[in-house]
């Protein structure tokens, strides 16, 4: 009996992630003008860092506001590099109203794995990772006024590499739940020329928008869209 | 004229030794370069010593004038100053460098593991924006350099990225 039960939970579970992972997202309601969408966007270091402030320079700051940059522990650059973009952008063309307004946060969350960390002691950073990465996307928006309605941001940008697949996989929990998610959309590094990464391979079947900047990258598969170069 | 060489931050030790090599350095005073400005990053600069542990040090040698660093403050400047940047291929520099218009020569790092570098550098070189090497043909691909003949890289545009999430997010119709 005890298994019978186990046995169909599981198969409504299966069902449940196969349904909810390959159902398409829904049109996006129209969007006013005077409207904003909150944006976060994950800074993984290095060139992966230029890019997605090189991305996130492209949008328009009065739509895209707040901004929260989620940034790895121990990676003060990629923080401060944050912080510039910030400051020159709001220089260049102050937005009229937002003053004393927080108009960008800067989060940190651990990172899934150390650079040269021996593979066995993995998990227990891993999921240290994950756990924080739910908290940010799953349990402290519902903890907050209004939470049923709002997720944490309305769009994540991901650009690679490692924790960038548990910040998805925590958004991933939230649509399994039938909470509100931010819509994903991936941009795989200009300097992939040839193949995707790692984190590119995993994150295709789940973002909304998964974009390539060389278009030798398209594959049959058809989750790949190319505009040419990006930054 | 000046040529700026960078390895960013990280340990590309025949690189950075090359450029103070005999060879090079000849190759570039052919070119009428008389001035490098060298950031080595985590790179060993001088094998006899071990690890130089100098932040930064000034020698002539070949009939040009060396100053070598470990990090120079703003990489952009230098790029600025420079007549001919000299860099590994790290995708950063690569943008910076065409960005600013500035003729590159690109030596990917051959002891890097899952070396996707060399993708974009040898792509690059394909269409034309810059030239990509080795360690060892170096101070060939000097002497046979032309600026004149690179293909200009396009300038920054973030239309198309921002018109994509603006009709993603109900900004704009789709």
């Amino acid at each position: 009996m005890f298994l019978q039960i186990v046995t169909v939970l599981g198969f409504l579970l299966v069902t449940r992630i196969y349904v909810v992972v390959s159902s398409p997202s829904p049109k996006p309601r129209r969007r006013d003008d005077g409207e904003t969408c909150v944006l976060a966007v994950f800074l993984g270091s290095g060139g992966h860092t230029s890019e997605a402030l090189t991305l996130t320079s492209s949008l328009d700051f009065s739509r895209y506001s707040p901004r929260i940059y989620i940034v790895s522990e121990g990676d003060t650059l990629s923080a401060s590099k944050a912080v510039s973009l910030e400051h020159s952008k709001a220089s260049r063309n102050p937005i009229p109203g937002s003053d004393g307004q927080r108009s960008f946060e800067i989060v940190t969350i651990p990172r899934a794995r150390r650079v040269h960390q021996a593979m066995w002691t993995v998990f227990p950073t891993f999921m240290r990772s994950v756990l924080a990465c739910i908290h940010l996307v799953t349990i402290a928006p519902l903890l907050k006024k209004d939470s049923f309605s709002t997720p944490f941001a309305h769009l994540l940008i991901l650009n690679g590499p490692g924790t960038c697949v548990t910040l998805c996989a925590a958004v991933m929990v939230n649509k399994l739940l039938g909470l509100p998610r931010p819509k994903m959309v991936y941009v795989e590094s200009y300097a992939r020329v040839q193949s995707l990464s790692l984190s590119g391979k995993i994150l295709r079947y789940f973002v909304d928008r998964f974009l390539v900047q060389w278009p030798t990258l398209i594959s049959g598969s058809g989750r790949e869209e190319c505009y040419g170069c990006l930054v | 004229m000046l040529v700026f060489v960078t390895v960013g931050s990280t340990k590309f030790d025949a690189l950075v030794q090359a450029t103070i090599s005999e060879p090079v350095l000849t190759a570039l005073h052919t070119k009428g370069f008389v001035q490098v400005v060298l950031q080595r990053g985590n790179s060993i600069l001088d094998p006899d010593c071990g690890a130089s542990t100098q932040d930064s040090l000034t020698t002539r040698k070949a009939g040009v004038d060396i100053e070598a660093w470990k990090f120079k403050p703003s990489i952009q400047d230098e790029i600025e100053r420079a007549d001919l940047v000299i860099s590994h291929a790290g995708s950063g520099t690569i943008l910076d460098v065409l960005r600013s218009g500035k003729p590159l020569i690109v030596v990917p790092n051959p002891t890097l593991m899952d070396n996707h570098q060399k993708e974009l550098a040898l792509q690059l070189d394909r269409l034309g924006h810059l030239r990509a090497t080795s360690v060892d043909d170096l101070p060939k691909t000097i002497g046979s350099f032309d600026a004149n003949a690179l293909v200009p890289f396009p300038a920054f545009d973030g239309s198309k990225f921002r018109r994509l999430v603006d009709e993603m997010m109900g900004f704009t119709d789709m």
